[in-house]
């Protein structure tokens, strides 16, 4: 299924995109438009169907719009999160932002592919993107494709990704202070999604879904 | 309070402690010096638990129970504390939830009612006032951009928040002015009881000048091989360590 969308000269528009399946987005952003937009895929529910693919494509069109995208996957038991992004900077003094997070436990799998492009009239760019994952466990596995084209001069561009475990020292820090292993690890990684979660403007919403974190955990 | 006896300690295959023996009692103050790599570090991360450690030989009885058997937190829980040479920054983790979770784990453990939120707001501004702890640093994420000083002074408030019987702190004196030192000190002393003990583990002796000890023991070779009056101490700040070449 695709979702087609415009965003008009100076509107903002937010989009929260939870748990669905086989969606593709093409969003095109004209004058002055911000988009805000979160992927979330989370779920308590362990069958091997939870699989889930979603490619989100973004072309500014008009200049000085404002692109921020957020995603979230929190994956357990035979779960699959694949996340496709593109970010197309058509005409200059933009700003976008992807932030991507995931955390992957027993036989989990992932991947984050984040294409940025910013064609050669689109000066004066500034675009961004990090993609930051933590394997539970040895089989969990996590692909991830950062993909930057630039053609103009007059930028601002940067990407990272990592994947990595917890860190032990914060562990054994916290376990020092009276606080056993599985708590730690649970406040940890809701300290690791924090700034994903928090950029949600529905604050219900976002109560929801550090509610539902820690019933995962 | 605590017994160590003949303890063998090593890491990566390497034995850093070859024989260490200690006693300490409730109301006591114990300090600790000693060359570099003679085994203090290893000394405060064996006794709290630390996994890259692998006891040998040996034991240790804390308040009459075997500390080697018990995970890092129950040992927190049964009253030891640990202030880190070099505390780690845990950025998203707020001071006050990693306090309050930490303080109602300890209450749980021994039988108590976890705190409701206000009155553990109200456990925190006493401590916070108790050791002299900046209002902004508590509004933080756990030593997420603080300076050195000011994650010393953090173990000592999360010390008073937790009230520990037994503290351990590791090179507290290393990186602060004399200012924060006498600070640092200060909160360490209205902290005591004579119910608590103290292991001081520190290079210098300036630090001994604010928290008295009552014994000051030589660590060398992975082994406590003197042990004397706080005298001691402006003896080894004097004469230095070439009495163990002897």
């Amino acid at each position: 299924m695709l979702n087609h969308i415009e965003l008009h000269t100076g509107e903002t528009r937010e989009i929260i995109i939870y748990n669905e399946s086989n969606v593709d987005w093409h969003i095109v952003q004209e004058k002055g438009s911000v988009l805000r937009l979160h992927v979330l895929c989370l779920s308590q529910s362990n069958t091997a169907d939870e699989q889930w693919k979603t490619s989100i494509v973004v072309e500014q069109n008009g200049k000085g719009c404002r692109t921020e995208l957020y995603g979230m996957g929190l994956l357990h038991g035979m779960q699959q999160a694949h996340i496709h992004t593109k970010v197309m900077h058509n005409v200059g003094g933009g700003y976008s932002s992807q932030l991507f997070k995931f955390v992957l436990d027993d036989q989990a799998k992932g991947s984050f592919r984040g294409e940025l492009k910013i064609m050669p009239d689109a000066q004066q760019t500034e675009a961004y993107q990090t993609n930051r994952n933590i394997l539970l466990s040895r089989q969990a596995d996590m692909l991830t494709e950062p993909q930057l084209e630039i053609y103009a001069d007059d930028v601002k561009a940067s990407h990272g990704a990592t994947t990595g475990q917890l860190d032990d020292s914060a562990l054994f820090y916290m376990q020092q202070r009276c606080i056993d292993r599985e708590t730690a690890t649970k406040l940890l990684l809701c300290a690791f999604f924090d700034d994903v979660i928090k950029t949600i403007a529905d604050n219900q919403l976002q109560e929801t879904i550090i509610e539902e974190i820690n019933q995962i955990l | 309070m605590l017994e160590i006896k003949n303890l063998h300690a090593s890491i990566a295959g390497k034995e850093i402690l070859k024989g260490l023996n200690l006693t300490i009692h409730e109301g006591e103050v114990h300090a600790i010096m000693g060359p570099n790599g003679a085994g203090k570090s290893t000394l405060s991360n064996v006794l709290t638990g630390h996994p890259a450690y692998t006891i040998t030989e040996g034991e240790v009885i804390f308040r009459g129970k075997n500390l080697l058997e018990m995970s890092p937190e129950v040992r927190a829980r049964e009253g030891m504390f640990l202030s880190f040479q070099y505390p780690v920054e845990i950025p998203g983790v707020s001071m006050v939830n990693f306090m309050r979770t930490a303080v109602n784990e300890k209450r749980q453990y021994e039988g108590k009612t976890p705190l409701s939120a206000s009155d553990f707001l109200k456990l925190m501004r006493e401590k916070k006032a108790l050791v002299g702890m900046d209002n902004r640093l508590t509004k933080r994420s756990v030593n997420e951009g603080f300076s050195g000083g000011e994650k010393k002074r953090n173990e000592i408030f999360q010390m008073a928040m937790l009230e520990p019987c037994l503290s351990i702190l590791d090179e507290t004196d290393s990186g602060l002015d004399i200012d924060a030192l006498r600070i640092v000190a200060e909160g360490v002393n209205t902290l005591k009881t004579p119910h608590t003990a103290s292991i001081v583990i520190t290079h210098y002796q300036r630090l001994l000048d604010y928290i008295v000890p009552d014994f000051v023991h030589v660590l060398a070779d992975g082994k406590i091989v003197r042990t004397g009056g706080k005298e001691l101490a402006l003896e080894l700040e004097k004469s230095g360590y070439a009495f163990l070449n002897s």
